[in-house]
């Protein structure tokens, strides 16, 4: 500690290179950091999918019989089975489409982690057009309770026309991921009384299963009960439909994230690397008299380790903390970007591990170097 | 210009003493290009794909209000009357060139990682090789109507698992045979498996169509069609010429894609400039008896600063080449599977030379306040220790 003034009169000798390198480093784990919220984000959602739950999908393409349901909830181990067809709408603009959850009171026995309540519950069944939204649906549309939402969609309504109304009854959350969920639930009655085709069908079964240990078990017996009907199914558990989801649009995520931060440790690597190579060369003679005043070659070479660990650890904590403030400030500004983004704070520990490999890396040769001056070399005028 | 040549040579012939801080700014610029090519090379490979898909001399009709072919229905009487309507080519028995598409899909594995993804199936007319003329078949034989058949795109193929002429797929009643497999100039049909669509359709046991595709009589004949369909009787329906639709269709996605690219390289370029800043720095602060030297025999101070700005250019350029030469070496002709989607990386010159331009840029940046110091360096107290 007592060397702490030597160390810091060694960054601030050259002020503009040290701060220069500073920025580098701080940028560098800014984007390190929207990187690992970028991973976060997935992780957590397939942190979130519950294992006592399991997706009951089409197998080519066809739409599910509600009569399913019933099949699917009377065997073993199978405590709720719920429908759900979801109707492609837009409000206002059409290059922002949305899907509504077309459902019933069960969907709310399959997703427990929403908070809706009883009465809430009650009056969506009891509205015929009423819906129950998230909080982010409402923020991201301007919604409050009591309006009237008028919703255009593809689906042709029995009087031929495409315009979809709700009344939103209520504003719900997820528990598991308050501010980000965006739900728009309504009711399957509504939907299928009005709708003019694929009448009595659902496109997906929500089923939830009393022993996550039979969930493969479940699925087998699921797709085996439909396997020679008109319409099979392929039932996943939803870790894996998350898991797919995360993969599917670009690729493997976790794939581009690593490739892009090895470039970016890469890059850094030389950099610090650099300005310490030049500020020992610099400080060759002050190093010399500094052992003539009975350093040892020991502890100067700690002292360029230090000061290399202090600027990268102080630049990669500043760039890993704008991150990690700035990230929930993405999701003001594009709501659709922000939903996906979740930084968590491991990722700041790792960072700061990764800076602090950096620093040792990058400054052990011209660490070894000014253990190694002389003094009588350095000294000669 | 002699002058400003000279000057430059001259400062140019100092960088081997001082490598390892010009090796900075090459590096630095090698990485921030390399990840803006890189990633942007998805975008061309994506938009090159989308736009082998699309002909102008096509049409493509939806339902009204469609976000996609899966989204849309068409009627069966509808297609009828829609192969009738004026403008839609005929072929030589004067059959109209016209498919009415009826999408399924199944699951299949990636042969890289196992991962389960679903890929289109296609049911189309049995004029489609006389619509889609540009897929060919490489082996094996073209379906046959009113059995189980599919014949197979190239890439996916390629990319997935269990898609091999001879292979089963699993398909409503039962499994379906792959007879042949063809290409298309990479467009996004070769990710899709194709059928018969009759077959299709009574195997799904339905009988409504998702989309329709004609054959113009020429690009020009498009709005005929289209002022066909809208003053006919009936639904209304979206008509797009079939290359605008892919266009729009791959709009939204390549903006993500750019956004992306551009975040990421600019962060990073951002990071090379400091590293670019610091390396000009401490080389004008090195040279600079020499550069006083050279003020006071006699030249500018604006011949200075160019050389101190092309230096740092030169090395931008050479970290941009590299970071091209790196992103083209892993990357080009890579195929890369988007969902149930292949299509081929590419780096493009045009990609080459956003590359560069974007590090000659950053390169300026971090060239001309270095410089300007030095253009500004006061002759005499540089040279007072001599």
């Amino acid at each position: 500690m007592k060397y702490l003034p030597l160390v810091l009169a060694g960054l601030l000798r050259r002020p503009a290179r040290t701060i220069f390198t500073f920025l580098s480093i701080v940028v560098a784990f800014i984007l390190f950091g929207i990187l690992s919220a970028i991973e976060g984000g997935l992780a957590h959602q397939l942190d979130a999918a519950r294992v006592d739950r399991l997706i009951v999908d089409t197998k080519f393409g066809t739409q599910l019989p509600l009569a399913y349901l019933d099949q699917i909830a009377r065997l073993d181990g199978v405590t709720v089975v719920a429908p759900r067809q979801i109707l492609v709408g837009y409000y206002q603009d059409p290059k922002v489409p949305f899907g509504i959850i077309m459902t019933d009171r069960r969907f709310f026995g399959v997703r427990p982690e929403l908070n809706a309540s009883k009465d809430q519950i009650d009056t969506l069944l009891k509205t015929r057009t009423g819906a129950l939204i998230t909080v982010f649906t409402a923020r991201r549309f301007g919604w409050k309770v009591g309006d009237k939402v008028p919703v255009i969609s593809n689906t042709i309504r029995r009087d031929g026309g495409h315009t979809w109304t709700f009344d939103i009854v209520g504003i719900i959350d997820d528990m598991d991921r308050p501010g980000k969920a965006r739900y728009f639930i309504s009711n399957y009655d509504y939907m299928d009384q009005e709708r003019v085709t694929e009448k009595g069908t659902i496109d997906r079964i929500l089923v939830r299963i009393k022993d996550p240990k039979r969930a493969t078990e479940t699925s087998r017996e699921i797709d085996a009960l439909f396997a020679n009907s008109a319409a099979p199914t392929r039932t996943i558990s939803e870790k894996s439909d998350r898991q797919a989801g995360g993969i599917s649009s670009i690729g493997d995520v976790g794939f581009f994230t690593r490739a892009v931060v090895s470039a970016v440790l890469f890059m850094l690597l030389f950099l610090t690397g650099n300005t310490m190579m030049q500020s020992v060369r610099e400080r060759i003679p002050e190093f010399a008299v500094l052992k003539t005043l009975g350093f040892s070659d020991r502890s100067v070479l700690m002292l360029v380790l230090a000061e290399a660990l202090i600027l990268c650890a102080l630049a990669a904590g500043t760039g890993l903390l704008i991150a990690k403030i700035g990230v929930p400030l993405i999701g003001d500004v594009s709501p659709d970007l922000g939903q996906l983004l979740l930084m968590p704070w491991s990722a700041l520990a790792t960072g700061l591990a990764f800076a602090f490999a950096v620093a040792l890396v990058s400054a052990l040769i011209p660490a070894l170097k000014a253990q190694r001056i002389s003094i009588i070399e350095a000294l000669r005028p | 210009m002699r002058q400003l040549l000279a000057v430059t040579w001259m400062s140019l012939r100092t960088v081997p003493a001082r490598w390892g801080s010009s090796l900075v700014v090459v590096i630095g610029m090698a990485c921030a290009v390399g990840a803006l090519v890189s990633i942007l090379s998805m975008s061309a490979g994506f938009l090159r794909t989308m736009a082998a898909t699309g002909s102008p001399s096509r049409a493509i009709v939806m339902s009204d209000g469609a976000l996609g072919e899966w989204g849309s229905t068409i009627a069966h009487d509808e297609a009828t009357i829609l192969s009738d309507m004026p403008s839609v080519a005929h072929d030589d028995a004067h059959k109209p060139v016209v498919s009415a598409d009826y999408f399924a899909y199944t699951a299949v594995s990636k042969k890289s990682d196992g991962q389960d993804m679903y890929v289109d199936l296609r049911g189309v007319s049995l004029q489609d090789p006389k619509l889609r003329p540009e897929i060919k078949l490489i082996n094996g034989h073209w379906f046959r109507p009113g059995k189980y058949e599919i014949v197979v795109g190239k890439s996916a193929q390629d990319q997935f698992a269990g898609l091999k002429v001879g292979d089963h797929v699993a398909l409503p009643s039962g499994d379906w045979l792959v007879t042949g497999t063809f290409q298309s100039n990479g467009s996004a049909n070769e990710s899709e498996l194709f059928t018969d669509v009759s077959t299709l359709l009574s195997a799904m046991r339905t009988s409504t169509y998702n989309s329709m595709t004609v054959r113009l009589t020429s690009p020009a004949a498009f709005t005929q069609f289209k002022n066909a369909i809208t003053s006919r009787p009936g639904p209304a329906l979206e008509i797009s010429r079939e290359s605008d639709f892919y266009a729009e269709q791959s709009k939204s996605f390549d903006q993500f894609l750019k956004t992306i690219a551009y975040a990421v390289g600019g962060i990073m370029g951002l990071g090379a400039t400091f590293g670019a800043l610091n390396t000009m720095y401490s080389a004008i602060a090195s040279r600079a008896r020499e550069i006083a030297t050279l003020r006071a025999i006699g030249f500018g101070g604006a011949t200075v600063m160019v050389s101190v700005m092309s230096e740092a250019l030169l090395f931008c350029l050479i970290g941009a080449g590299l970071g091209v030469l790196f992103a083209w070496a892993l990357f080009n002709g890579y195929q890369h599977a988007m969902g149930g989607l292949v299509i081929r990386l590419a780096v493009t010159p045009m990609l080459a030379a956003t590359g560069i331009g974007f590090a000659l840029l950053l390169g300026a940046i971090g060239g001309i306040f270095p410089a300007a110091r030095a253009a500004r360096m006061p002759i005499v107290d540089a040279l007072r220790a001599v």
